[in-house]
């Protein structure tokens, strides 16, 4: 009885069944905005989930010897020596966790095929030893750096090129683009799934509205800027940034370095055959 | 346009590097000078920014989507020395903890993303609004300044590539970096820069800006409007790369000598004959005959050619404006 009232005081529209199918509209563009930034994100925060480094060994020695293998590669120009540093970069990755080996190896082998397709052309015009040879270096750059910023804490990592004399603004404007990218990336992250959710069946707006994010997310940015800096003069901040760390080798330090001294040692010998 | 390690021999980075060290040490110093200390963690959110400005897909026709660099934007909006700096940035990250982009090659990649897309993008959309009065211009200035960037920047990138086989070969002449030469990898680069890469920038550029300035137009950079250094930059930079005519073959299009002229190809068939009035009329011997000089190499000679041309261009342009001094400065933009 009750409920036949209350039917009765109802509109007719909310009693009439809808059968309403949207329009389907294309917006694979905000969902590969969405994969993106999420991808950024998923890796600054992996960061924070871990413990130690991987093999004790000091983050500037990791910088400097990586470094140092890139341009050895870069500079060989035989097979030989790129052989010895992929077995020396295989037996890294072995003793690395199964999750961070996929995405070492998926990074870089996505990059080296590209390489690879790039090169093809040159291949059948006859020349397979430069299009190889790129191939082999690019993929081996790729799983040298793609270790170092796996197995390393990023601060750690900026506080390594402290020690390499980058300027100590640098070094700041560095740490705090990492956090904030974080920080910006959640807030625009959030207005993208907004606008996928608000957006049924057809949206011509749509277009217009990734300016419209784009754009808050500056203006967010500002905002931020101003009142990281009240926060930094707060608590004393006068423009200069020091770095206090002490600089004690241990023996995997040794170790590590030895392996550089073999590396180098292997440049010399087989480099540039 | 992020190029990987191993594309571009070490030495061409090294030059490519070398060649940022100037440009950055400026942009520290104007930063400084012309931002206060409390804009300091502006130039690193601004670096967020530009790094995640690079996530955001914008839909392409055919289903596909690209994604934008954002310099010349990023120029409008914090000025062209802060956005420098904070591409920089972006960029050594995206290279260090990504792998996006070469470390040895991450002079290169600035030289082509840090500063020639936002000096350049921002000289062309200044020089534009300044001469004209109307918001109209201002736009045609972002347009125009956002697509010649990034199509520049990608030339260069081109450029860089394909010197690299002319340069860099092994004994048996192969070569060791990218092995395409200037005539593939300058299409290859330029075509999909032109047709879409250049689209995309002009249409994220446009439309972000057009947003901030409806909802908060105090935040964007106004810079003075004396901005002529910024052409010496790129006059300096140009002359630079004169020493890439070497590399081309034959003569420039118009250039012709009076004993070239008749290979010159018309529509297909050869020219065949020299005109006469070329064979016999004025003859005129310059200082320096095909840009080379006696006793100096020939890139030395190519390079003081071309400083000289560009030094009797300022002079004669000098004098010429020294006459014509009597316009009045406008001081209503000066801020």
């Amino acid at each position: 009885m009750n409920h036949k009232e209350n039917q009765r005081n109802l509109p007719d529209w909310l009693l009439k069944d809808e059968n309403y199918i949207p329009q389907s509209d294309k917006d694979q563009f905000i969902g590969k905005s969405i994969l993106s930034i999420l991808r950024i994100l998923s890796k600054i925060k992996s960061q924070s989930e871990y413990k130690t480094d991987k093999f004790h060994v000091n983050a500037a020695l990791k910088v400097a010897f990586t470094f140092l293998l890139v341009i050895l590669l870069s500079l060989s120009t035989s097979y030989t020596f790129i052989f010895v540093v992929d077995v020396y970069l295989l037996v890294v990755l072995s003793f690395m966790d199964g999750k961070e080996i996929i995405k070492i190896l998926s990074v870089s082998l996505a990059m080296a095929f590209f390489t690879f397709i790039i090169l093809f052309p040159y291949i059948l015009l006859g020349n397979t030893y430069t299009s190889m040879i790129i191939t082999l270096k690019v993929l081996s750059t790729l799983i040298a750096v793609n270790i170092l910023s796996h197995s390393t804490r990023w601060n750690t990592i900026t506080g390594a090129l402290r020690r390499f004399y980058v300027p100590n603004i640098f070094i700041l404007v560095l740490d705090i683009t990492i956090k904030y990218i974080s920080m910006l990336g959640d807030f625009s992250l959030n207005m993208l799934y907004s606008l996928k959710l608000r957006s049924v069946g057809k949206n011509n707006s749509k277009y217009g509205s990734i300016a419209g994010i784009a754009g808050t997310m500056f203006m967010k940015s500002k905002e931020m800027a101003e009142e990281m800096y009240a926060a930094m003069e707060c608590r004393g901040f006068t423009g200069e940034y020091t770095v206090r760390s002490k600089w004690k080798l241990t023996i995997a330090d040794f170790i590590y370095m030895l392996l550089t001294i073999g590396m180098i040692a292997a440049f010399i010998l087989w480099g540039r055959i | 346009m992020h190029i990987p390690d191993n594309y571009l021999s070490p030495s061409t980075c090294i030059v490519m590097g070398a060649a940022m060290v100037p440009v950055w040490a400026i942009a520290v110093h104007k930063v400084k000078k012309e931002v206060t200390r409390s804009k300091i963690p502006m130039i690193g959110i601004g670096a967020a920014f530009s790094f995640l400005m690079m996530m955001f897909n914008v839909p392409l026709p055919g289903g596909t989507t690209g994604h934008a660099v954002g310099g010349t934007l990023l120029a409008i909006l914090l000025g062209p020395y802060a956005a420098c700096i904070a591409i920089t940035v972006a960029l050594l990250i995206q290279a260090l903890l990504f792998g996006d982009g070469g470390i040895l090659s991450f002079g290169a990649n600035c030289f082509n993303m840090a500063f020639i897309i936002p000096f350049l993008g921002y000289f062309i959309y200044k020089f534009i609004k300044d001469r004209t009065k109307s918001e109209k211009g201002e736009y045609v200035g972002i347009i125009v300044g956002s697509y010649v960037g990034i199509n520049m920047a990608a030339l260069v990138a081109a450029i860089e590539f394909g010197v690299q086989p002319l340069l860099f070969t092994n004994s048996q002449g192969q070569p060791l970096y990218s092995p395409y030469p200037l005539s593939i990898s300058i299409p290859a680069m330029m075509i999909p820069h032109l047709l879409v890469a250049g689209v995309v920038e002009v249409l994220f550029t446009t439309a972000i800006y057009t947003f901030i300035k409806k909802v908060s137009p105090g935040t964007i950079f106004e810079g003075a409007k004396q901005k002529i250094h910024t052409i010496y930059g790129l006059i300096v930079a140009l002359i630079c790369l004169t020493p890439l005519g070497l590399l081309a073959t034959g003569t420039a299009w118009g250039e012709w000598g009076a004993d070239e002229i008749k290979d010159v190809v018309h529509g297909g068939k050869q020219l065949g004959y020299t005109p006469a009035g070329m064979k016999n009329g004025f003859s005129f011997n310059a200082i320096m005959p095909d840009y080379s000089v006696k006793g100096l190499p020939e890139i030395a000679g190519y390079i003081l050619s071309a400083i000289a041309g560009v030094a009797i261009m300022v002079i004669i342009f000098k004098i010429i404006s020294s006459f014509s001094k009597t316009k009045p400065k406008d001081i209503s933009n000066e801020s």
